[in-house]
């Protein structure tokens, strides 16, 4: 069954406010300009699919970053993937392209490059505990999408910190 | 650099503004996705079932073609039911403890792991719900035909087909090589597919688990 036209607005609406969490997501778990995009679609889709779900139950915010992280973490690359993913169409094309290529001054692309691949580097679970850290969530909407407890929230988030800590030692020497 | 420091960078990103693509276009190519996904799914779930339905309907058309004497097919087109059944009511189990990607990540994790878990159980055990019922089948199906033949007292057909060597193999053939081969072909393909899909995507999903967890 197809979401109805007030959920299409909803899902027009989360692409206006909450489009920056998909390339986020996207470029935390994928390589290449390729693989973000498909990714990116993937979890448009499942967003899209989710939508006669939502009940306001929870945060939209919340919603999407479950369906976002959900996705990136059963995401399997791969030719039989590529295959049934949607047709690149020309919007879909750009917004690839957008997340690939930000227009963020050099400096902080190279720093942000250098996190984003410290990312890569962690275990998804990490991957996923930091990166809605980074985006500034509370340790309640943290559990919220992952179903953890706050207090393992907490534990794990101290491993995953001095774990990027770590990763990102050598390239923060070299910087400063 | 602490923390903080990463943040910083971290929202500095330039992230694109607004919804980046045409809602029309993102609608037909997502509508056109999710009604080919129905259609694999429909036919995935109706497939098995309708091949149990139709082979089914080859033993009663025998059983109706040979008359009362073939009354023990009536457990043949039985088991080759049951086998239909059961892929219909794993299908209906899989769909109603399926869990959409908007539930927390443990929740799902836990939810595929279980389903992983299930699949590998039921191909490993393949043989207790699928080839046993089948081969089942197929040796009613064939003692029927020969009892039959028996009862309707075709001496001709016997002594035909002792003078015919070549007929007796390819009967021999069929039974002593073809069909145990099949099975065992079937019992390996499964086994294989559990130890290249289901068992390293099983261990992916128990790590990220574990890692949740711990």
């Amino acid at each position: 069954m197809s979401p109805p036209a007030n959920h299409e607005a909803t899902f027009q609406a989360w692409l206006e406010e909450h489009r920056g969490i998909f390339v986020k997501v996207a470029r935390s778990f994928a390589r290449g300009e390729t693989e973000v995009g498909e990714l990116q679609q993937e979890m448009m889709f499942q967003l899209w699919l989710s939508l006669p779900r939502f009940a306001n139950q929870a945060k939209p915010s919340t919603w999407i970053y479950r369906v976002c992280l959900n996705t990136a973490l059963t995401w399997r690359r791969g030719a039989q993937r590529r295959e049934s993913r949607i047709e690149p169409e020309a919007d879909l094309s750009r917004l690839a392209a957008d997340a690939a290529t930000p227009a963020e001054t050099a400096g902080n692309k190279d720093l942000l490059e250098q996190l984003y691949s410290a990312l890569q580097a962690m275990p998804p679970s990490e991957r996923a505990l930091v990166l809605l850290m980074l985006d500034g969530l509370a340790y309640r909407d943290i559990a919220e999408v992952t179903g953890m407890t706050e207090n393992h929230v907490g534990v794990a988030l101290t491993r995953a910190r001095k774990r990027l800590a770590a990763l990102l030692k050598g390239v923060t020497d070299e910087l400063e | 650099m602490n923390w903080n420091d990463y943040e910083a960078i971290w929202k500095r990103q330039e992230l694109p503004v607004g919804a980046g693509a045409d809602l029309a276009t993102l609608r037909g190519a997502f509508e056109k996705k999710r009604r080919k996904l129905a259609a694999t799914l429909f036919m995935r779930d109706i497939l098995e079932a309708v091949a149990g339905v139709f082979a089914s309907g080859v033993f009663a058309y025998s059983w109706w073609h040979v008359g009362k004497e073939a009354w023990p097919m009536v457990f043949a087109i039985a088991l080759i039911l049951g086998i239909s059944g059961f892929f219909v009511r794993e299908r209906f189990r899989a769909h109603r403890l399926r869990l959409g990607p908007d539930v927390p990540l443990v929740a799902k994790v836990e939810a595929d792991i279980a389903e992983l878990r299930h699949q590998r159980h039921l191909l490993l055990n393949i043989w207790s719900w699928y080839l046993a019922p089948c081969g089942g089948a197929i040796a009613i199906g064939g003692a029927t035909v020969v009892r039959v033949l028996i009862i309707k007292a075709q001496p001709e057909l016997f002594s035909a087909l002792l003078q015919n060597p070549a007929a007796l193999a390819w009967i021999f053939a069929y039974v002593g090589i073809v069909l145990p081969l099949s099975f065992w072909g079937a019992w390996v393909l499964n086994r294989r597919a559990v130890r290249k899909q289901i068992e390293p995507r099983l261990e992916e999903l128990e790590k990220l688990h574990q890692s949740l967890l711990t």
